[in-house]
């Protein structure tokens, strides 16, 4: 059954922004190739973290709604946290399509 | 006989900007829940209904995972 995900990633600040989506969308093929859909891709930006991480105080966050099967948001949680530049990820289910939330 | 003045009743800062579902990313709204040493307010101080506290809490906490939101400050400050 497929379902709507939200997953947040942190990204090591010293990445270049521009190249956040880009890297982003290799990871995002897992979702398409299991049959399921990317429905937004939101860029947050360079962001202060509220405590460090990795020794980082900063983060360059992003935010992607997903429609698709658990088993595909499992492995791209996997794929993504073998990522030493990604310092954090975070899934979260959503009952809706979100869009209409977003400010 | 201790008076009651009329409306003693707090805000609810919820209600008032008709949230209905809390959203874990809108830190912004969940500072107002959060004390300077970053610890949740009671729900004496923030007037939530239970259900909303519970969501508040909840979000409080995922924001937090995220580095969005402090973990409450150590003793002494």
């Amino acid at each position: 059954m497929s379902r709507h995900y939200e997953v947040m990633v942190i990204l090591e600040p010293s990445i270049d922004e521009r190249k956040v989506e880009s890297t982003l969308e290799e990871f995002l093929k897992v979702i398409r190739t299991a049959g399921g859909s990317v429905d937004n891709v939101d860029i947050w930006g360079r962001r202060r973290l509220a405590y460090e991480i990795k020794k980082h105080s900063e983060g360059i966050y992003a935010v992607v709604d997903i429609t698709a099967e658990a088993d595909a948001v499992k492995e791209l949680e996997r794929q993504l946290s073998l990522q030493e530049f990604i310092l954090r990820t975070k899934t979260v289910r959503r009952e809706t399509v979100p869009h209409a939330a977003k400010a | 006989m201790r008076e009651r003045k009329p409306d003693r009743r707090k805000r609810n800062v919820l209600n008032e900007r008709g949230v209905t579902r809390v959203d874990w990313k809108d830190t912004e709204l969940l500072r107002t829940f959060i004390s300077d040493r970053g610890k949740i307010r009671a729900r004496r101080v923030t007037g939530l209904t239970p259900q909303q506290q519970k969501q508040v809490a909840a979000a409080i906490k995922n924001a937090r995972e995220m580095a969005l939101l402090p973990y409450p400050a150590a003793r002494k400050g």
